[in-house]
């Protein structure tokens, strides 16, 4: 459906992006974010989310005030920051739609919840990007993240998953 | 079948009028106890009458410890029996909700109705002419009342009516319910759901604890112009107050109907975004009335031992262990208030669950304190704060926001379940 060279300037997108999460890097990540953007994570696929309710599902405006208060580094849940890795695999470009890329991925990320127990928390499962050209590079329009686990009891999602 | 304890426990040490010892949130045989006194024989928060509207709808639960399921009947009751096979102790219902008219067991295939009673055993014959199958169900919890659709059931075959444990809360879930142009709530929006190491206790306390507000949601306040900032900086206009039982709120409708501006519970938003529903309840209760609602909002508060009112969020809880508990959060949808509901989704996301702004900061300091706990002194934690100044009205105690009035009443229902002699149960 797209060339190498086009999946590949995709996948390095997603892995900075992840990057990113990884470490913390709030003001950079948001940077990453169009003025549409949108950043999900629902208790599952397919629901719809004007009726059932999501753990994350910040429109831009939401993303900033999520981000704002991170950076006041008194967020006691990330005060100091989980400690975080993830691994990426299976990125592969779903949908084309005009300027935008639909682009899916797995993931499986391993959390240090260095705030108060110091479990190494693991989270997975399926994202979806939606990038959009911009100039020379991509910013991120939509991420959408179904983890496997997310209509369980599951701790603290207050890191960028 | 329980073990006997050599050294019976005395909750009149371990409670006292101004501090309770820290053994209440670490013991385990206090645990065990809590099990058997509070959640496995008295009234229990279960589900919503909402959740299971159609007869064979069912949700599967935990009541303390005990697996359940809770469904609604072909006679259109709501039944909620233990989710264990009466064979071989199976447990019955894997799935989180569903709808069937049978519960068959997967493993010998034991085919059982919803109130729990045996249908069904395959290949009968092996079973002789003495085996009674009124004697082999999934065992029903002793009690179930609904009060304007909130279940609770109870495994204990007498003690107080539900009529009886509520007491004057019964006005905590109307305001609850009025809300609504049809006075009835709408909990189809699924659950958010929370897992912690922390003792079930640090919730209630958290919940209804107006102190902390200012310090462990510094974050919230400074990246938001939050309502909450004026209500904790404005002055102690909200109060605390014990509605009796072991049930509390803190009262924010107070300070909010002060200032008479409708809807800032609901994030400012103006009556003129919600015309249908204005008129709608303008309808149901005449102008003023309704305009004193939309003023004073939903309750923040606790029905013990696990149901927290949170504003446009119902909550409820179980305990797992002495240092784990999980925490289920629901918006609080009306019906007959679309323009309401859509906006109350997007509430609670960004209050409550693992993702929100607020719980996540409640959530660490519960574990950070079930860790400090681990330091055996101060042995006690102090509930002292308000002890001085609360005071009598209407025939409650209340007393200023931040006092630990509530604690206190928490407490006082705690030690009497804690200290109720089971065996003397007529």
């Amino acid at each position: 459906m797209v060339s190498d060279q086009l999946l590949r300037q995709l996948g390095d997108f997603i892995h900075h992006e992840a990057r990113l999460c990884d470490e913390s890097r709030y003001a950079e990540w948001e940077a990453l974010w169009t003025d549409d953007g949108h950043y999900w994570v629902p208790r599952a696929e397919g629901l719809d989310p004007e009726k059932q309710v999501s753990h994350i599902n910040d429109n831009r405006r939401r993303i900033h005030t999520r981000i704002k208060q991170l950076l006041t580094g008194t967020r006691h849940s990330q005060t100091p920051p989980s400690p975080m890795r993830r691994v990426i695999s299976g990125i592969v470009v779903e949908a084309i739609d005009g300027d935008d890329y639909v682009v899916g991925s797995n993931f499986v990320l391993l959390e240090l919840a260095i705030q108060s127990t110091r479990d190494v928390h693991v989270w997975g499962g399926r994202t979806t990007h939606r990038l959009r050209r911009s100039g020379s590079g991509w910013l991120m329009a939509a991420k959408k993240v179904v983890l496997v686990n997310a209509d369980e009891p599951i701790p603290n999602i207050s890191f960028l998953i | 079948m329980r073990i006997e304890h050599a050294v019976p426990i005395d909750y009149d040490v371990l409670i006292q009028a101004d501090r309770v010892h820290s053994a209440l949130y670490t013991d385990p045989v206090i645990f065990d106890q809590e099990m058997e006194r509070i959640f496995h024989n008295g009234w229990v928060f279960v589900g919503h009458d909402s959740e299971i509207p159609v007869p064979g709808d069912y949700v599967t639960r935990q009541l303390g410890q005990q697996p359940v399921i809770m469904s609604r009947g072909k006679d259109g009751s709501v039944h909620v029996v233990r989710n264990r096979c009466a064979h071989r102790g199976n447990k019955v219902c894997a799935r989180d909700s569903g709808n069937s008219k049978v519960f068959a067991c997967p493993y010998h295939g034991w085919v059982y109705d919803l109130d729990g009673s045996l249908l069904d055993t395959p290949q009968a014959n092996g079973y002789g002419a003495s085996f009674d199958k009124s004697a082999h169900g999934m065992v029903p919890a002793d009690q179930v009342e609904v009060y304007r659709g909130f279940v609770f059931a109870s495994l204990n075959h007498s003690g107080m009516t539900l009529k009886e444990h509520l007491g004057r809360a019964t006005e905590l879930l109307d305001r609850c319910c009025d809300l609504s142009p049809a006075g009835e709530l709408d909990l189809t929006a699924g659950w958010l759901k929370h897992r912690f190491k922390a003792n079930w206790k640090m919730l209630p306390e958290n919940d209804c604890d107006g102190y902390h507000v200012d310090f462990t949601h510094s974050s919230f306040m400074s990246a938001t112009d939050s309502q909450a900032i004026d209500l904790i900086q404005g002055g102690g206009e909200p109060v605390v107050r014990d509605w009796g039982n072991g049930h509390i709120e803190i009262d924010f409708g107070v300070a909010y109907r002060k200032r008479g501006n409708p809807f800032e519970w609901f994030g400012r938003v103006p009556a003129s975004k919600l015309p249908n529903y204005v008129k709608a309840m303008e309808a149901r209760y005449g102008k003023e009335k309704a305009n004193e609602m939309f003023c004073g909002g939903p309750p923040h508060a606790i029905i013990f031992p696990n149901l927290f009112l949170g504003e446009l969020n119902v909550v409820f809880y179980y305990p797992v262990s002495a240092n784990e508990c999980v925490q289920l959060y629901t918006p609080m949808l009306l019906k007959g208030a679309p323009e309401v509901n859509q906006r109350a989704i997007h509430q609670t996301e960004g209050a409550v669950g693992p993702g929100s702004f607020l719980i996540p900061e409640d959530v660490i300091i519960a574990e950070r304190n079930q860790a400090g706990l681990a330091a055996q002194q101060p042995e006690w934690m102090d509930l002292s704060r308000g002890l001085h100044r609360e005071y009598q009205e209407d025939g409650l105690t209340v007393s200023h926001m931040s006092d630990e009035t509530v604690n206190r009443a928490f407490y006082r229902r705690y030690k009497t379940a804690m200290q109720r002699d089971l065996q003397a149960v007529t």
